[in-house]
């Protein structure tokens, strides 16, 4: 049974991600560290902070994510895993579907926790909040899907890894200037929401394509 | 007759023929454009500063050109499998890279005595930005991958998606209200500009790109050679 094969493979990501947890609580700490950081660059004054803060969060909590890309198909690939659950009937572009999932709800979702937190270091109005959650709810599927192409594409690459980093910073400026346009009162909120959930319909459809085309490549090539 | 512009062989038998006068021509239009832009009247607003024009416009232009020359061999390359068309990826983004450069910093050049200020984040000097990035991302991808068919895909695939960059750069100036002044040319009925300055731009811009075109080729040639020894 596919379902059945389907909840075995989020079993074994679930158990990597506890066996893993230290990882994660080290990239959320880097998110508040950089955060301290910035109050301390800008100086403490709380009008200013209360302007930046969202635009500060958003491309705070964009770097931190970027750092456990490195992970997404690294392990599984030099282990032959990925080839095994091929083996056991799932299609390369399931896998990568199941992976972009099993990333959104354990690294993605985490982080969801830690903005409320954030935002008060800001003081940021509560209406921003909830801007700010509901825009990276959306923002992090599609930073996930990001995240799964570069490092599918980044597999054979053994000399410069950084720049997997830099192709998911460069796609994701437009999705940055849409969820920070969400706090514009001049502009039409429900439009930059459609807009955000659109950009997201379309990675999900390029991404497993994309990524299983990539580690075909990567694989016939090992 | 186009098939030199797929087979590396037959573009070494055209190019070899046509290099020549080429270079000549090149010297002539240049040399030209240099003197019609010495004569060209200046501006009653923007004075000496208006020949900064001469310089940005085509480099601007070339810059457009080159990404849009390698996103159509990436299509048929991707679509044909013709390696070809991967060479001349690798041949000419560097040239773009300067290109896109040298028209950003005549710009901003231009722009410190006409707006104040040497860079506004505005949406048309954003993009070029970006494409300028863009650019140095398919450079350090040339060199990241050891595995040559890798490497092809993964940067015609990259260059594909990065072409959703060049409507929004060629359309920024309508969509929003930029400090960038709009197109002057693209209006071929009536262009908005006079003639006396259309013609040392235009004579430029064929200049521009002649000297491009030689680069291009000689970067190509060289690229055959090295794979042509390691093949």
């Amino acid at each position: 049974m596919l379902i059945n094969k389907i909840f075995l493979f989020f079993k074994r990501e679930a158990k990597l991600f506890y066996s893993n947890i230290a990882d994660l609580f080290s990239n959320i700490l880097f998110f508040f560290l950089s955060i301290f950081i910035f109050v301390f660059a800008l100086g403490a004054d709380e009008q200013l902070l209360r302007n930046v803060g969202m635009g500060i969060i958003w491309s705070l909590l964009l770097l931190s994510s970027t750092l456990s890309l490195r992970k997404f198909y690294e392990d599984d690939f030099n282990n032959s895993v990925i080839k095994i659950i091929h083996m056991g009937g799932i299609s390369y572009e399931l896998i990568v579907f199941l992976k972009i999932l099993s990333h959104f709800f354990f690294v993605q979702i985490p982080f969801l926790a830690s903005i409320p937190i954030a935002c008060v270091f800001f003081n940021l109005p509560i209406n921003e909040v909830y801007n700010l959650i509901l825009t990276f709810i959306i923002g992090s599927f599609i930073l996930s899907c990001l995240g799964s192409i570069s490092a599918s594409m980044n597999l054979l690459n053994k000399t410069n890894f950084s720049i997997g980093s830099l192709i998911v910073l460069l796609f994701f400026i437009p999705v940055i200037i849409f969820s920070i346009g969400t706090n514009n009162s001049e502009s039409d909120f429900n439009s930059l929401i459609s807009l955000l959930l659109g950009i997201a319909l379309i990675f999900l459809g390029i991404s497993p394509w994309s990524s299983a085309a990539f580690i075909k490549l990567a694989l016939r090539n090992k | 007759m186009f098939n030199f512009l797929i087979n590396p062989y037959k573009f070494n038998k055209f190019v070899d023929i046509i290099f020549k006068p080429l270079v000549i021509l090149t010297l002539l239009v240049l040399i030209a454009g240099l003197f019609l832009v010495y004569f060209s009247p200046l501006d009653y607003q923007q004075g000496l500063t208006v020949k900064i024009m001469y310089i940005h416009v085509p480099s601007a232009w070339l810059a457009l050109l080159t990404y849009a020359i390698m996103t159509i061999y990436s299509i048929i390359g991707l679509a044909f499998k013709i390696p070809f068309s991967f060479i001349i990826n690798k041949a000419i983004a560097p040239i773009g890279a300067v290109f896109t450069i040298l028209c950003l910093f005549s710009g901003s050049m231009w722009g410190k005595p006409m707006w104040g200020t040497w860079w506004v984040w505005d949406a048309r000097l954003t993009s070029v930005a970006i494409l300028f990035i863009v650019y140095l991302l398919i450079i350090f991808l040339n060199h990241a991958f050891e595995n040559r068919e890798v490497r092809e895909k993964t940067i015609a695939i990259f260059i594909l998606i990065g072409s959703i960059n060049l409507p929004i750069i060629k359309f920024s100036v309508d969509w929003w209200n930029t400090l960038h002044q709009p197109a002057s040319i693209s209006k071929l009925a009536s262009p908005s500009i006079d003639i006396s300055m259309l013609q040392p731009l235009l004579v430029m811009t064929v200049a521009f790109s002649l000297v491009g075109l030689i680069i291009a080729i000689l970067r190509i040639k060289a690229e055959i050679l090295m794979r042509k020894n390691y093949l």
